[in-house]
Formats: C-alpha cells, structure tokens, sequence
C-alpha cells in the first residue's frame, strides 16, 4: 500500500495549482456572482428564482472540466515527465493512477461544493437537496475523470487529448442547448437529452427536487451506467497504455 | 514583408490552428436564428466571441517567439522592434479580415438575414482590431503562452456576458449596465443592435470610433517590447 | 542597488487611480454611455503617457477634449485633475494653477472639486520633487563610485611601483656590492696572483720569500675585506624567512608551531614583504575574533611557487564578511599574480600563495 503514502502530495499537488483553482473555482465564483446580480428577483413560471436553475447548471458544468487535472498528473507522472522515476518506483502503477484519479475527483466534487455552500451561504440560494445534488455532481465529476484519462490513454499526442477534453467539455455544454437551441432532429435531441451527461444531471436533480424521485433515479442511473461502461473501457485501454 | 508572409504561414501551419481558423468562422454560418433574443443568428451574435478567441490564439505566435528567444535576437538584427510588431499584427488583420468576409458573405449565400450586411462587416473589422489590440496587451503581461490563454478564456467569457453578447442589456441591473460600457464588448453589442435597428449613421460612426479608441489604447500599452 | 518606488511608478500609480476615479465616479453617476468617449480619450492620453515621454504641452489636449465636454457631465471638470498633475509633476505647477478655472465655471457646488484638484497639484509637486531628488542622488552615488574606481586604480599603481622599486633595490644593491668586490677584493687577489705567478720565476730566496710575504700580505687584507663587506652586506634586522619565524615566535596569545621547508632563497623580497603582512594579518585575527589555542604557519616554496598556510583550532562564525585588512592583502595578492584564500570550515584558514619569478 505504498500508494496510499503518496496520496497527500496529490492532494497538496491539486491545492496548489493555481492556474486549475483560479478556472474552476475563482472564475465560477465569479460567474455566479455576476449572474445573480443579474438575475436577481427574476422567477421562472413556477414562482422559483430564476437563478436557482442557473447556478446548478454552471455547478454540475464545471464538474465536465474538472478532470483536466487528473490528465495532466497522469501524463507527467505515467507518460513524460516523471516516467522513468516511476517505472523504477516499487509501486503498483495501475493503482497510483486510479489514485490519481480517485483524488482528482474528489477534489473537483470539493470545489463543487464549495460553490454550493458559496451560492447558498453567499448568494442566498437555496439548494433544496444537498445530498443528491452532491452524489450528482460526484457522477459529474467521476465521469469527466475516466474520460479524460480515455483520451490520454488513447491519443498519443498529450496537446491533442487536452483539446479534446476540453471539446468534451464544451460540446456537451452546447448540446444541451445552453449557448442557443439546437436544430431539431432526433440525434441533436438525443444528444440533447437522455445522451448528455450534463442535461442527465440537471434533470436529475431537478426531478428530485419536485419529488419526482423514479425519474430523478432513472436520469442519474443512465450517467451511473456510462460511468461503470466508461470505467470498463477505461481499465483495458490504460492496461494496454501502461504496460 | 517577410515576417508577413512567415507569421501568415506559420498561422496556418499547424492542423489545430487551421482547423480552428478556417472551421469556426464557417460554423458560425450555419448556425440558427433565435426566437426573440438576438435579432442577429446566433452565429452572427456569438461571432465577437470568435473573434476575441482567434485574436489571443494569433497572438500566440509573439509569446512563443518571446519564449523562444527570437524577440531577443531581433533586436540585434538589423530590423526594428515596430516592423516586427506591425507586420504580425497586419498578417493577423489579414486573417481576421478574410475571417469576417467569409462569415458575410456565407451568411449571404446561405440567406441568413443580415439586416445591413455592409455595416455588419464594417463592425466585425473594428472588433476585430480591438480584439487583436487587446490580446497583444494580455500577452504581453504573461511568459507563459497557456496560461496567458486559459486566463484569458475565462476573461472572455466574463467580458462577454458583462458586455451584454450574451444575454440582453435590458434584463441587468442599472449599476451591472453601467459597467457593462467600460467593457469593449458592451460597444460590440452596440454595434450588432445598431446593424438591426439603428437609424442613423452617425451612432454607427460613433460605436466604431469607440472600438477604435480601445484598440489604440491598447495597442499602446501592449507595444512596449519585453524580452522576458 | 533594488529600490522598491521608483518615482516613474509613483506616477504611473497615480495616473491609473486617478484614471479608476473618473471611471467609478462615471459609473456611480448618471451620464449617457456615449460620455464615456471622454474617459476613453483620458486614457489613451494617460497611456501615451506611460509609454513615450510626451511634452509638457501635451496636457493642452486632455483640457481641450475635457472643455468639449463641459456641458454634458461633471466628470470632465473633474477630469483636469490629470492636466494638473502632468504639469505640477513637469515642474510647471504656476501653469497647473490655470485648470483652476474650471472650479469657477462648474455648474455644482465645487468644493469636493477643489479638494481634488488641489490633491493632484500637490501630488504632482510631491512627485516632481521625489524625482529631483532621486536625480540628485543618482548623480552624488555615481559621483562617489567614479571616486571609488580612482583610488582603486591608483592602490593597483601604487602596489605595481612596490614591487619595480624593490626590484630596482636590489639590482643597485647587487651592484654596490659588485662594485666593492671589484675595487677592494679585485685589486689585492689580482696582485697576490701576479706575485705568485713572479714567485715561479725568482731564484733569489730572498727575493722569493719577499714576494710571498706580499702575497701574503695582500691575501690576508683581502680576507679582512671579504669579510668586512660580507659583515656590512648581511642586515641586522631578521629578513625573509627569518622575520616571520620571529614573528610567529614572538605572538603570545597561542602557540603557534612554525614550519619550513623548500628553497626559500629564490623568493623575492617584496613577496616576503606580503607574507609578512598576510601572516600579521591572520595572527591579528586570530587574537582579535578567534576562541583558537594552538595555530599552525607552514612556508613552503615548492616548484614555480611559494605557499603560506595559517590554520587555526577555532570555531568561526560564519557569514561573515572579510575586513578590509583581507581584502587588501587579496588585491595585493592579486596584483603580484598569486592568490589569497579564506575558508573557515574548519577553524580559520588562510592560503597566500605566490608565484616565483624565474631566475633571469
């Protein structure tokens, strides 16, 4: 179990990267700010403030980015810089990179709620669910991980598999219909729907919140199926990687 | 014009630059109309977006020759800082240039409407440059060319939603108004307003001079010559 | 030398607050949006100003631009702030007194406009003066460096005419004493050696027995001159070697266990003259800042070169700076083409070494 000794420089690793905490905590604190003062007094149809809808958008989308992080250890640690250091390492490298991955995640699921507590301690929202909304955003944030440790896996070029997580990111943020409405036809709906994780989530949380827990279940078990397919896929292809 | 021609090329080498470059504008075309909010296709509204990301992924090419150490060995060559300077910035005019025509005059052909084309791309030039001379003073603060740029992403996106790109002045606040003007991105919006309902002339005037001050503004502070 | 506020950034810092003043005061206000041209025009200026020197009549333009916009807004009353402070920070500040005006012409109660108008003067005229002065101290600094530089340059010649002038005592010592040689000495032996060649040739023996007590004669005065110009030849006071075996003999503070070994004879006088200094210096030391109780002083005159070593038992404080005293005796080192080298690991140690000329 020496991987577990190696667990705190990971964690102090993911504190103090500054550039990672300024994109995905400073900047949605900021963007939450600006869209309640924006958005302040405004209620939907149903009487609920406007901006409780948004803020549980840009918290469950910025968990699409939050494996970034995981990506990069991984690449330094596994694949360029650090490479050799690990190979001679007498540790289990499968389980250093789950670990990294593991961390990863928790920490993006922290910041997450940091920005929970942050809107409704700060902002004055309220979050009807923390629990659910929590086990959402760890879907979220486990998800955006295997992902991104898929790319790099299985793009040779590191450069290449960081525009495609952030593609990952943006793409799905467009499909579910957040910049503009997407044409209408049945793969854009698909992808719209029930085939994005972000709009899965959001439902999800949604649906809890009206008490609607079959549906909420059914949304946040599709994104728990593509995590354990993702998960399968991602233990042959980093298998094949890491040898 | 040598280092025209090379930073015209060098633009256009790697695959992820011309993809980026040449894709995004066309993308732009066909994207769909909105319902009530922007009068504008989103592609046509969102465009400024574009043009600030193109503006800093340009830009790119003087922070590397910064990191590489070839801003260094100009200043021995027998070439001034200014002729560099220039004729970078004048390649990537020349990109952004053909960037707003594509996006014009595919619009045109696809038969989006476009209320005053003309004015549209007269518009798109001048955010353009700002957006040029605010990416070359962002560079020029950082030594690191990526996190010059995913600090400037998130800039973007703040500048964009406080400009009023993004959603519409009208739902803000009046302080979040006000300081939307200071925001180069308010006028862009302005401009885009103007292009559907505007009546006189001397308001577009007007919203073009003022992205021409920022862009001088700008272009002033990101001139000074750092060696790193 | 690093300084922390360089008036140039004290000024730019009050151009940008100033300018952040205008833009809050614009914003907390309730002007139409195209009045925001002015501020936009107020900070190109203001960068023109940060990046090239514009002239003093420059601020003309922010007046002018500020004038046009007098009927719209009170920013631009109180945007003169900036033409004062340019002026008052060019030195002009009676010119600066001109923007005053606009407290007459101002459609509101002026008397916040005062406060910041008179703020930018004095702000201005502070960092005029901070400027000045830093001027002034620039000068006096690169004065005294110039100063500092001369009396470097005249140590090296002063140290390099030592060294040719104890040279030149030599050869003329080596002279005189070739001189004595040849006119006491010479002469006599010369005569001896005649005699006795004549005494080949006498057959008288009275003769002969003459000669040879003139040979005699003659032998025994140039005996007595030999050695009286060996005796006023050899100086009194100890030299060379000698001197610093009777200077280490003669420190009392701890003992010191002296050692020679080499030709010690090929080493010139004025190296001895270093050492000598090198050795006092370190014995200085020692007594002065040291807890040692025994040193050792090795002279070792090995190949091309002559070596000092002076180690200690002593525990040294560290980081500090060598004296004065040590530097000299380094640049003296230097300049005689050796070296001198302090270390203090393990007691104190200082290393002279010099190089040897080679015999002519």
């Amino acid at each position: 179990m020496r991987v577990l000794s190696t667990t705190k420089f990971t964690m102090l690793r993911l504190v103090r990267n500054y550039i990672g905490l300024l994109l995905l905590l400073i900047v949605p604190i900021v963007m939450l700010t600006i869209f309640s003062l924006i958005l302040s007094g405004m209620t939907n149809e149903e009487g609920n403030p406007y901006f409780n809808e948004t803020a549980l958008t840009m918290v469950l989308t910025f968990q699409l980015f939050g494996g970034s992080s995981v990506m990069h250890y991984l690449n330094y640690d596994l694949f360029t810089l650090n490479r050799e250091r690990m190979f001679v390492a007498p540790f289990n490298r499968t389980m250093y990179a789950l670990s990294i991955m593991i961390f990863g995640s928790i920490f993006s699921v922290l910041l997450g709620i940091v920005l929970m507590i942050y809107s409704q301690y700060v902002l004055g929202m309220v979050w009807n669910n923390w629990a659910w909304t929590i086990y959402l955003i760890t879907l979220m944030s486990v998800l955006s991980s295997i992902v991104c440790v898929i790319f790099t896996c299985v793009v040779k070029k590191f450069k290449l598999a960081g525009r495609l997580s952030e593609i990952y990111g943006v793409g799905f943020v467009m499909l579910a219909g957040l910049f503009f409405p997407m044409p209408q036809n049945a793969v854009f709906d698909f992808l719209g729907s029930y085939g994005n994780p972000l709009t899965l989530s959001i439902g999800a949380v949604r649906a809890g919140g009206n008490g609607n827990w079959a549906e909420a279940w059914l949304q946040a078990n599709i994104v728990l199926a593509a995590i354990v397919t993702l998960f399968l896929v991602m233990i042959v292809v980093g298998r094949k990687r890491l040898k | 014009m040598t280092i025209f021609y090379f930073t015209l090329k060098r633009s256009f080498g790697s695959l992820t630059n011309l993809i980026f470059l040449t894709l995004a504008p066309i993308a732009c075309i066909f994207f769909p109309a909105g319902e009530a909010w922007p009068a504008l296709p989103y592609g046509y509204q969102y465009f400024g977006i574009i043009i600030l990301f193109v503006a800093i992924r340009l830009t790119q090419i003087i922070i590397e020759d910064r990191a590489r150490g070839v801003i260094k060995r100009l200043s021995v060559a027998p070439i001034r800082y200014f002729h560099y300077l220039s004729q970078n910035l004048f390649a990537y005019f020349v990109i952004l240039i053909l960037q707003c025509a594509i996006v014009i005059v595919g619009g045109l052909l696809r038969g989006q409407e476009l209320y005053q084309p003309f004015a549209l791309f007269t518009l798109y030039l001048s955010f353009s440059f700002t957006a040029l001379a605010i990416a070359l003073a962002w560079i020029s603060i950082f030594r690191n060319k990526d996190i010059a740029f995913l600090v400037y992403m998130s800039l973007i996106f703040l500048m964009v939603l406080m400009g009023g790109i993004m959603m519409p002045l009208e739902m803000f606040p009046d302080l979040m108004k006000r300081i939307a003007v200071i925001l180069p991105t308010f006028w862009f919006a302005e401009g885009l307003n103007w292009v559907v309902y505007g009546r006189q002339t001397s308001n577009f005037m007007l919203i073009n001079g003022v992205l021409w001050l920022y862009t001088l503004v700008f272009l002033v502070l990101g001139s000074t010559r750092k060696m790193q | 030398m690093k300084s922390y506020m360089e008036p140039a950034r004290f000024v730019n810092g009050w151009r940008l607050l100033n300018l952040g003043f205008l833009t809050y005061y614009w914003i907390s206000g309730e002007f139409a949006a195209y009045d925001f041209i002015l501020l936009l025009f107020l900070i190109l200026l203001t960068s023109l100003r940060w990046r090239f020197n514009l002239p003093a009549w420059s601020v003309a333009l922010d007046a002018f631009v500020c004038f046009l916009y007098f009927p719209y807004h009170a920013v631009s009353y109180y945007g003169l702030a900036l033409p004062i402070f340019e002026l008052a920070q060019r030195g002009k500040w009676l010119f600066a007194l001109l923007f005053f005006i606009g407290l007459f012409v101002a459609p509101f109660p002026s008397a916040w406009l005062f406060c910041y108008f008179v703020l930018a003067l004095f702000v201005g005229f502070f960092s005029y003066a901070y400027s000045l002065n830093q001027q002034q101290y620039k000068e006096e600094a690169d004065e005294q460096r110039k100063a500092r530089y001369e009396l470097e340059r005249v140590k090296i010649d002063l140290l390099a005419a030592q060294q040719s002038v104890a040279q030149q005592a030599e050869l003329m010592e080596r002279y005189r004493m070739a001189r004595q040689l040849h006119d006491h000495l010479g002469h006599d032996l010369t005569g001896a050696a005649l005699a006795l060649q004549a005494h080949e040739y006498v057959e008288e023996p009275d003769e002969a027995h003459k000669l040879l007590q003139e040979v005699k004669r003659r032998l025994k005065r140039s005996t007595l001159n030999l050695r009286e110009t060996v005796h006023n030849a050899t100086p009194i006071a100890p030299i060379g070697v000698e001197n610093l075996e009777y200077v280490a003999l003669y420190f009392q503070q701890v003992s010191i266990s002296f050692r020679k070994s080499g030709d010690l004879l090929r080493v010139a006088a004025y190296h001895w003259g270093l050492l000598e200094a090198c050795l006092k210096e370190a014995l200085t030391n020692i007594a002065r800042h040291s807890d040692a109780t025994k040193a050792e002083v090795k002279v070792e005159a090995a190949g091309s070169i002559i070596r000092l070593l002076v180690q200690d038992n002593g525990t040294v404080r560290q980081s500090q700076q060598p004296g004065s005293g040590l530097r000299s005796l380094k640049m003296r080192a230097r300049s005689l083409g050796g070296s001198l080298s302090v270390s203090g690991d393990n007691g104190f140690l200082l290393v002279c070494v010099l190089p040897l000329r080679e015999e002519e």
